[in-house]
């Protein structure tokens, strides 16, 4: 997995591969890491799925009656705070790293990170999962102060598209989600489309086409 | 000693009297009359409004702590007649319920649903002696994904049925009266007729011309099945209409 989450000047982008594996095996390759908690407010997925999901689906939960309660849309603090009770109460059984983002009235834009283990970070930019490893120096160098929303989603898409090059468990397809207090929009960027880095082979046919093509072609040229 | 009619049985617990009734329940329904508020619900062909007046009992009371409308979830709406500390509980009971339900199995509560479950409450506060009923007549509105628009009521004896168009506390009777005049032969009603019908089934009961702030709106569209509660200047809109149309 390849998750990010970068502040910009007004918002946050979030990002993610979309490939699920069981071990070797990709048993979803257009997964959807990016999930909503509230109207304003996303998280980024990685680790064990079930663990992830059944995490996300209680905080949820308690964000709508939050929410409901307080009758105006909760905080991305409150959310991340929410994911960290979870993340470090059930520390022993849970295998999941979280990035949240969102938007709110008072703070604006903001991604909080959250490893495995329950801490809670409060970053300029965060990067998670498997792919996260080859993206430290690429961020360091490439992450500036203040960026517009089209620069932050071109560095999110660009740093997944990277990670996705090198590391074996990412892969598939580009999601990102945009938010600011104008709402968020979800974009997606097809495998196909993606840049191709060092040594990456030009997209070919399907494995299908290659044998019934009525003329032997060969896979490799 | 002379007891009346009574016969002492409701100064007890809820237990029936001789001649079959529940004196609790019948001071639960007197309770909601007597806190002297109505209220209207009418459905339309893609919306439900709720209509109730707004009455500041105290000068200095600050008039945005006074309401009778609550969001139970973003898209469930529910109106109290009665006594709103009563309300308060159930509302609260009502919003764990609702969002325990969205949690478990994944989709919204429908309106039936909850209305049953909070019908199913009161109706349990009639059996139990350590209780007693709610005083508080429950309204509740909003979207059905199946069915439409949904407006419900629940009373303190545990009923529940689903209107066209309805009204609980002091003027009850009448509104109902002039309702059934109104949606005679299924009207259908459009959002504008929905709202403007309700708040004139009231104007009408009361036989009085409000103010925008003595009065509170919700409503429920089927395009955007939020529930909202209408601002002054939206409910003034609807006043306006109103006066220009009559």
């Amino acid at each position: 997995t390849t998750i990010i989450g970068v502040t910009y000047n007004g918002g946050v982008v979030l990002g993610a591969d979309s490939r699920t594996s069981t071990g070797m095996y990709v048993a979803n390759r257009a997964s959807d890491k990016i999930t909503q908690l509230t109207d304003n407010v996303y998280v980024c997925r990685s680790g064990s799925a079930a663990d992830s999901q059944i995490v996300s689906d209680y905080v949820r939960y308690f964000l709508h009656q939050h929410t409901i309660q307080l009758g105006q849309p909760a905080t991305v603090k409150v959310a991340a705070n929410l994911t960290r009770l979870l993340s470090y109460n059930n520390k022993d059984r849970l295998q999941t790293g979280m990035i949240i983002g969102g938007w709110d009235k008072y703070e604006g834009g903001k991604i909080y990170g959250i490893p495995p283990g329950g801490t809670v970070l409060e970053q300029p930019f965060a990067i998670g999962g498997s792919g996260s490893s080859y993206l430290y120096g690429f961020f360091d160098q490439a992450w500036k102060e203040g960026m517009t929303q089209e620069e932050a989603e071109k560095l999110v898409v660009t740093a997944v598209s990277l990670a996705i090059a090198r590391d074996g468990a990412s892969g598939g397809v580009v999601r990102t989600v945009t938010i600011n207090k104008d709402g968020a929009t979800r974009k997606f960027y097809s495998g196909d489309s993606l840049q191709l880095w060092h040594e990456e082979l030009e997209p070919v046919n399907s494995l299908l086409d290659v044998v019934f093509a009525s003329s032997p072609v060969p896979m490799v040229s | 000693m002379s007891r009346g009619s009574g016969g002492g049985y409701d100064r007890h617990i809820t237990i029936f009297s001789p001649e079959g009734r529940l004196f609790q329940v019948e001071y639960a329904f007197k309770a909601v009359k007597a806190a002297g508020i109505t209220s209207i619900g009418v459905r339309g062909k893609d919306s439900v409004c709720v209509v109730t007046q707004k009455k500041v009992p105290d000068k200095l009371l600050d008039q945005t702590s006074v309401s009778h409308l609550f969001p139970i979830t973003k898209y469930l709406g529910l109106l109290a007649t009665g006594m709103t500390a009563d309300a308060r509980t159930l509302v609260q009971q009502a919003r764990n319920e609702a969002a325990e339900f969205r949690f478990k199995y994944g989709y919204e509560m429908p309106v039936d649903v909850l209305s049953k479950w909070i019908a199913d409450k009161s109706q349990v506060y009639t059996q139990h002696a350590y209780m007693r009923p709610l005083g508080v007549v429950a309204m509740i509105l909003g979207i059905d994904e199946e069915k439409g628009p949904q407006l419900f009521k629940c009373d303190p004896a545990g009923h529940f049925f689903g209107h066209k168009a309805t009204s609980a506390g002091s003027k009850e009777q009448e509104a109902i009266n002039f309702l059934e005049k109104k949606m005679k032969n299924d009207p259908a009603f459009s959002y504008e007729e929905t709202v403007q019908t309700a708040i004139s089934a009231l104007q009408s009961v009361l036989q009085e011309d409000f103010k925008a702030s003595e009065i509170e709106v919700g409503v429920v569209k089927k395009e955007d099945p939020i529930f909202r509660v209408l601002t002054t200047e939206e409910i003034d809109e609807h006043l306006t209409a109103i006066s220009e149309r009559d």
